[in-house]
Formats: C-alpha cells, structure tokens, sequence
C-alpha cells in the first residue's frame, strides 16, 4: 500500500461516526445514573472516570510531548491532600479543587524548572526521585496525621449521583483539554519537540517553557483528580494516594491504551479502571500479571496500545472489504 | 548597503582545543554570502553560533544592531535568524504540510502572525510551491526522497520568515539537475529581500550564486572577497589542495 492510502480524506460517514461517537458515549454516561446501575457499578465508574482524567494528564507530558515521568502521584496526592484540608476547613468542595490545581501546578513547576534541564531518561528518573520524596516528607508530616492518614468529614449527607457526576464532568473535561492542545499551536510546539527538540526549537520553538506548560496542565488536572477521589474517599494515606504504585498506574494507563492519542488514554483508563476495581476485588494479584503480560505485548508488537491495534483491525478489515469488489 | 550580521572576534574552544579562532566579518544585508573551507574548517560550528544551537566561548554577535550573543536558538528565531540542517531532521510524525506549519506558526516575531491573517493553509501551499513539494503536503515526512527532505528543511526554515537564511550544504547528495533548481532557488530567496549565509563544498555553486565569500581554515578567517578573487587566491588554493612542491 502506498503511504498515501493513509493520510487520504475519510469518507463522510466514517468522519460523522468518529465525531459523533464520543457524544454518545457521554449521552449514555449521562443517563446512566436514571436506570438503576447499583451502587456498586457507579462507584467503579466513578473511580474509572477519576483514572481516565489521570491518564489523559499523563499524556500530555508523556505522550504529546514525549517526557514520561514517573512522579504523578506527587500531583494526584497533594491534590488530594490539598482538597480534604480545605474541605475540613469548610470551604465549598468544588472550590477546593481550585486550590488542588493551583497546589498541584507550583509543584510542577518546582518539579519541572530543574529536571526539564535534564533529557530523556533522566527526567524519568528524576521524576522518580521527587516523587520518593514527597511521600516521605507526607508520611512524616503531623498537620495531616502523617502515616496514619487524614480524615475528611462533611456535615451533607452522602450522595453517589453528586460524585459519579463530579467524576464525569473531570474527565470530560480532561478530554476536551486533550483535544484543544492537540490543535493548538501549542500542541504543535509539543509535537515538534518530542519529535526532535533541537529541530523544534531551530524552528522558534521554545522547549523548556513548553514541557513546563504541559507539566503544568497535566498536573492541574491530575491535582483535581486527586481532589475529587479524596472527597469521595473520605479518608486518605501516603501509602494510597502518594504510593509509587500510583505514578506507575496513572503512566500504565496511557501506554496500555495507546500513547500520544486522543483516545487512548481514554481507553487505557477505562480498560484499567474496571479491571482494578472488578478484578482486584476477586482475584488481589491476578490483575498485576494482567498488566505485566500487557506492557510485554505492547512493547514487543503494537507500541500504539489499544488504539494501535484497533487500527491495525481497521485496515485489515478495510483491505478486505476492497479485495471483495476486485475479481480474483 | 549596511551590515545586518557582524561578528568580532568569535572564538569557541571544545575541551581546549579552538573550533572557531578569532573570526570577524561582516554580512551586509541582501546578499548571498558563501561560508567555504575544508573539511574540520569550523564552518558549521560557525553556524551553530550565529543560530544560537551553541554558545561562543568569546566574541560577539551582533545582529541588525542588536547584540545576540550566546541567545537560544528559538529567540534567534524570534529575532529573524533561521539555519538548516546540513543531515535534514524533519518531524517524523508530522507531514510535510505540518512541518511547515511549524515553522511558520513559531518563526519570527511578525512573521508568522502575519501569515495567519491571510491563513495559515495558503501560506503552508504558497512555500511548498516555492520550493516545489505542493504535492508532496500530506505525505508523512519519513517517505521523502533525500531531495525532497532538503526541499521540506528549508521550507520549513523559509515559513520561519527569516530576514537571515543559514543554509548548511543544502546541496549535498543532490543530483545536478536538482542542484541547479536549488540554486535557483536561492536567487529567488534573495531577490524577496532574505540574506543567505551559503556553508558549500561545491565551488561551482558557490561561484555561481554568491556575491561574497569568506573562507576558513582551522577555524581561522583565511580570506574574503569576491568568489572570483577567491578562487585564485594562493593561500586559499594551498588550504584546499596544498603548497607547490619546493624545486
């Protein structure tokens, strides 16, 4: 097949179906909640949409800009930590994660400033680092009871509906922020720069203040992240929400899903938020070999995730359908 | 007409030893200049510096009366300065048409907004006929020939808007044929008003295209003048084939 095949303009119909898809999706999730689904299912739901908004952040960084780091639990925690003090103090549970973006977007730049100097690999294990770090300093800090954990107590009753809709309007929204930066000029900076820095910025890119922006995005939405979880939980630990398990999870997502896409990490983190939160319940350990398994295959044959591979069934099935109209 | 670059005393060492001694001239503005010289000369490390990719060890850079010494290449962008690559770096992911967008929607200050009031697709198509790849715009950027990516890199460097083009020997491993349209090419750059710093190995480019020449050696000015002058100079003659055997 010649390159071009690709790049051609689809047709009418399939563009409606891809724009429309996406909609629908949501009418249903919207609806959802009318029909009696069960606690049970709204709560992983619920959870499903805090990971996808995690693992669209991710992206971002990792996957628009091509810088994979290893230290999102740092945003995801202190959002969180930062919306139980700030609900605790009274303040109104949505404005709190206001402030758990703003928390989240300094660290990222503190973060950031000094290991954007650092390439590829480095910033990885920087990242790692810094992530270590804070968790310690959180376990040991006495304001929030330290290792023992911080306790958020409301005086509203508690309403699943508000919570599953909380989660959906986060991720919503960490879809449409996905999509706007991809068309962006600045999206383009970002492309340009995981493609080849030195060449970007030949072309009046600005490298460090890009990766600083997408950092900054990306941890503002995984700071709200945390902050919505933390509400929902009620009660939040080091060991959970700053765990170095939880960088890998929000990173897993996105690879497994499909990196530098639009939907993929969508993907990744619905795959991963049911299975987390059905399997790990039935079979505790099953669900890690599942991931390990995953990642192998997804390195070793399709480094476009799931989203690869339902490209790939694409094509195989659209070469068919055009073999069928030539005699053989 | 008035110098748009002027460099004094440039001087880079790597790790002691000196890549670029004690280089000075100046760029006057509209010309094609070619930058000629063996190979190790220092040429394109000289580039590196006047775009910003490296900073000098000493010396100064002053461009349109304004000091750039050791700027970042995206400000020297910014300011007007654009270089290629003498091995092309497209973006892999993007096609041709994106590639150019880059440089259009992030080149120089003025420039590029500009261009987006018109749109910023017209502008992508006006470049890519300039150089002659319209029909490659929604080709991903990994197919191109050899020939094609040299069109693609200094498309890209040309939608920055430059009033500084640096060209790093945008003809190698081109076939005569595309050479000549290259060259011409460049005088059409020139006429809209660009000064071109032109890195050849090709004599007989250079001699047909530039209006000035400087020449280094061991990252020493050796000479500079007008390409026919050049061409007959001793010293530059024993720099690139040796000295006459004592009888």
């Amino acid at each position: 097949m010649s390159p071009k095949t690709e790049t051609a303009p689809e047709s009418l119909a399939l563009r409606v179906l891809r724009a429309g898809m996406p909609l629908l999706l949501l009418a249903v999730l919207l609806l959802l909640p009318l029909g009696d689904i069960g606690a049970n299912r709204t709560k992983v739901l619920f959870l499903t949409f805090v990971w996808i908004c995690a693992s669209v952040a991710w992206n971002i960084l990792g996957g628009f800009a091509g810088q994979a780091s290893f230290g999102f639990a740092v945003f995801y925690g202190l959002g969180a930590y930062t919306s139980a003090v700030a609900i605790n103090g009274g303040i109104n549970p949505y404005l709190t994660y206001a402030l758990a973006a703003a928390v989240a977007t300094l660290a990222s730049l503190f973060i950031g400033l000094p290991t954007f100097r650092l390439r590829g690999p480095y910033f990885a294990i920087a990242t790692i680092g810094v992530s270590e770090a804070v968790r310690v300093i959180m376990t040991n800090l006495g304001f929030t009871g330290g290792a023992s954990g911080y306790r958020i107590t409301e005086h509203v009753p508690f309403r699943q509906t508000e919570h599953y809709y909380t989660g959906l309007a986060l991720a919503a929204l960490a879809v449409a922020a996905s999509i706007l930066i991809r068309r962006s000029r600045f999206g383009l900076g970002l492309r340009a720069i995981r493609d080849d820095q030195e060449a970007a910025a030949d072309s009046g890119v600005n490298p460090y203040a890009s990766k600083l922006a997408a950092h900054a995005v990306a941890a503002a939405l995984t700071g709200v992240a945390g902050g919505v979880y933390a509400r929902y939980a009620a009660f939040i630990s080091p060991d959970g929400v700053f765990a170095f398990q939880r960088s890998v999870s929000i990173l897993l997502m996105p690879i497994i899903g499909g990196v530098n896409t639009i939907w993929g990490p969508v993907l990744g983190g619905g795959v991963y938020g049911v299975v987390e939160e059905e399997l790990s319940a039935r079979f505790p350990e099953f669900h890690l070999l599942l991931y390990g398994v995953l990642v192998i295959l997804i390195i070793l044959f399709e480094p476009g995730g799931l989203m690869g591979l339902l490209g790939r069934l694409r094509r195989l099935i659209l070469r068919r359908r055009v073999g069928a109209w030539q005699p053989s | 007409m008035a110098a748009i670059l002027k460099l004094e005393a440039v001087t880079k060492y790597f790790a002691g030893l000196a890549a670029l001694d004690d280089v000075s001239f100046e760029i006057r503005e509209g010309e094609i200049v070619g930058l000629i010289g063996p190979n190790g000369a220092g040429k394109t490390t000289l580039f590196s510096i006047i775009a910003g990719s490296q900073a000098p060890t000493s010396g100064k850079i002053t461009f349109q009366g304004r000091d750039i010494t050791g700027v970042k290449s995206f400000r020297a962008v910014h300011a007007g300065i654009a270089r290629t690559h003498q091995i092309t770096r497209p973006f892999r992911s993007m096609t041709v048409r994106e590639n150019v967008e880059v440089g259009l929607r992030f080149g120089r200050k003025g420039g590029g907004a500009a261009a987006a009031r018109h749109g910023i697709d017209k502008e992508v198509r006006d470049i890519l006929e300039l150089v002659g790849i319209q029909n490659l715009a929604e080709m991903s950027s990994m197919t191109l020939s050899v020939g094609d990516l040299k069109r693609l890199e200094l498309a890209r460097t040309l939608a920055a808007r430059p009033n500084l083009l640096l060209l790093d020997e945008v003809c190698a491993g081109l076939t005569e044929s595309e050479m000549a349209s290259i060259l011409e090419l460049l005088r059409r750059i020139q006429k809209l008003g660009t000064t071109i710093i032109y890195v050849e190995h090709n004599l007989r480019a250079i001699l047909s295209t530039c209006h000035h020449v400087v020449v280094l050696n061991f990252g020493k000015k050796l000479a500079e003048g007008p390409p026919e002058q050049m061409q007959n100079d001793p010293a530059v003659i024993e720099a690139y084939i040796g000295k006459k055997a004592e009888a």
